[in-house]
């Protein structure tokens, strides 16, 4: 019990729990599930999982925001401020992710405007499912 | 001055953005396009050799005043040699390779700029946006970097993809962004392992971590981190398992965007490449690992290729056959084992871009590429179909020719390390190649032509048939002078090993 407090207590154990249950969840959704929005959503659990990760890597426990301020000394910042390369890699990672979604989000509208179906065995299956004008055309047919 | 090592990024960036703005106005996009295209390949050429740290942050022991100021645990550690910012490294193998980047670059633009009528301001953003990318992953000595460019060159080669309109490439987008958007954010991860074990994303850095024992070189983070950046390596790649979704990704751009998808895909797989061997390169599995993903890809992807109809495909999963060859010489690690695998990559950037031009004027005039309702084409263009014809042996190692003078390196280089059985799959692989080649070549230029093929009384681009004739001479030079290339690529590959 107290061993699962320490755990629950360490803030960058926890992050790195959560990161990895992040990226499992998310790798389960994006290849499990059929629903392309959930597939997504499941993609951008990886992202985040993986964008957790490395923020906690430069997580320091009792650390400073890694800004050289006037009256500092050099040993004392040095020994004190938290990592601060994860971070910038992760506001990068981070823009970069919302690209990829917003352009995976806005094939996925133009596919479900086609298909009238978000289902990915449909649209991205080896077989021919018909388009909405393909049954639409049908319909009028009979 | 090293001032044009950044530019190298810096100006198809910048003309990529303005091309937003004058979004519509034709003829500046046009002018501007053809201005920027022309200069892709001349700025490597004026370029000296040399490093570039982006904000002129160099590593601290190059600068004793800073340094002094600074602790002793700073001073006296390997912080002081760290490099504290991106760096870009700009050397004989990156000059070649941007050069023949910058050309590919310029006949893909010129071409689409010339055979459309109308001008498509998104496409050349892409384009140029694409080619910005890649250049920075071949120049950047920093894997974070590299992988910001390589998501920048991935959301391109999707937007050329829908740009191109053809059947379903929307579904083919989103296939490949779905495997992209898992394959690249496990690569982050594995990035990220390697920032916790060593500190640095910069891979001169984690060389020297490594090779000085400041890290366990066995630990579990460093093996667990290979194992994803190598997954990642082979999605970027299109190696298999990801070999059909990328011959999927060339088959639906149009060709003379094909063209510079294959050229990102070749230059990423050998940047990832080699910053992978600079740094996982002593691990006892690594050669056996990529000696063994080599020879799958080039057997599946000729075995793929013998099984398609459309030419578009055909050439895509040759080119990741070829691929492999390149792979081979990473995996068999001797100074000419490499030389070889990186002239090899040369020379497919050539070939196939040839391939898909020389084809790409079958389907510009006929707008068919299922190769069994094409025929006698060669009655059409004899000179283009002489051309193609020539690019064709180039690709299956008929000598005199390039891909002959490489692929004769990889199988010495194969001998010489003492594995007669890869020389011998690779000259199979070759042979299989040279008969897909002309299997698609007869269905489309030398048997009868089909009475209801319409379409063949247009004439093929000039622009094409100057192309086709340019990069067809740079096979022929590099097949009778290698040395151009190897000479300088040989110096790269022993400072590698």
């Amino acid at each position: 019990m107290t061993d699962i407090l320490l755990i629950l207590g360490d803030t960058q154990l926890m992050s790195l729990f959560t990161a990895a249950a992040f990226i499992v969840v998310g790798l389960f959704a994006a290849i499990f599930l059929d629903n392309i929005i959930k597939k997504i959503i499941g993609i951008a659990f990886i992202e985040e999982g993986a964008n957790l990760f490395i923020v906690a890597l430069g997580y320091k426990a009792g650390g400073v925001v890694p800004i050289f301020l006037p009256g500092m000394s050099a040993d004392w910042f040095a020994a004190n401020s938290a990592y601060p390369l994860p971070q910038a890699l992760v506001l990068t990672s981070i823009v970069i992710g919302a690209s990829t979604l917003a352009v995976m989000l806005a094939i996925s509208m133009v596919l479900y405007k086609k298909y009238g179906t978000l289902s990915a065995s449909e649209i991205l299956g080896d077989k021919k499912t018909q388009t909405l004008a393909e049954k639409n055309a049908g319909d009028n047919n009979e | 001055m090293n001032e044009f090592i950044p530019l190298m990024v810096i100006i198809p960036i910048a003309c990529a953005l303005l091309l937003n703005l004058f979004h519509k106005k034709d003829k500046t996009v046009i002018l501007m396009g053809i201005i920027v295209a022309i200069v892709l390949p001349i700025i490597p050429l004026i370029a000296n050799y040399g490093l570039h740290y982006f904000g002129g942050h160099a590593p601290l022991i190059t600068n004793s005043t800073l340094l002094s100021t600074l602790p002793s645990t700073i001073q006296n550690s390997a912080l002081a040699l760290f490099h504290p910012a991106v760096t870009y490294s700009y050397g004989a193998l990156q000059k070649i390779f941007i050069f023949i980047l910058g050309i590919i670059a310029f006949f893909a633009i010129f071409n689409s700029l010339s055979q459309n009528k109308k001008v498509s301001g998104p496409l050349m953003f892409l384009m140029f946006m694409g080619t910005a990318a890649v250049t920075a992953i071949l120049l950047s000595d920093d894997i974070f970097h590299m992988y910001i460019f390589f998501e920048i060159s991935a959301l391109t080669q999707t937007g050329i993809i829908l740009t191109s309109k053809t059947e379903n490439n929307y579904e083919t987008a989103l296939k490949y962004m779905i495997l992209g958007s898992i394959g690249g954010p496990l690569l982050l991860l594995g990035i990220g392992f390697v920032l916790g074990a060593v500190g640095s994303v910069n891979i001169t850095d984690i060389v020297y971590a490594i090779s000085h024992n400041l890290v366990d070189p066995l630990s579990p983070t460093l093996l667990f981190a290979f194992g994803l950046i190598f997954f990642g390596w082979l999605y970027t790649s299109g190696l298999p398992p990801f070999h059909t979704i990328k011959s999927g990704v060339y088959s639906k751009a149009l060709p003379n965007a094909s063209v510079l998808l294959q050229a990102f895909t070749v230059i990423i797989f050998i940047a990832i490449g080699i910053a992978i061997f600079r740094i996982f390169s002593y691990l006892p599995f690594f050669k056996t690992l990529i000696v063994v993903f080599s020879l799958i890809a080039m057997v599946l992807g000729v075995t793929m290729a013998i099984m398609q109809t459309d030419f578009r495909r055909m050439i895509a999963f040759l080119a990741v056959g070829e691929l492999g060859y390149i792979g081979l010489g990473f995996g068999l690690a001797t100074k000419l084992s490499i030389t070889a695998g990186l002239f090899q990559a040369v020379n497919e950037l050539v070939i196939t871009a040839l391939l898909f031009i020389g084809f790409g004027t079958i389907l510009y005039l006929t707008k068919i590429s299922d190769t069994r309702k094409l025929g006698g084409m060669i009655q059409h263009n004899s000179i283009v179909a002489i051309m193609v014809l020539i690019g064709g042996f180039a690709m299956a190692g008929v000598p005199p020719l390039n891909g002959f003078q490489s692929k004769l390196m990889i199988i010495q280089a194969s001998l010489q390390s003492g594995f007669p059985e890869i020389s011998i799959i690779a000259i199979l692989v070759s042979i299989v190649t040279f008969m897909v080649f002309m299997k698609a070549y007869h269905s489309i230029y030398l048997k009868p032509k089909p009475n209801d093929l319409v379409g063949a009384d247009k004439l093929v681009p000039r622009s094409s048939i100057a192309a086709i004739a340019i990069l067809l001479i740079i096979c022929i030079v590099l097949g009778l002078f290698p040395h151009l290339v190897t000479d300088n690529i040989s110096q790269f590959a022993m400072g590698l090993i």
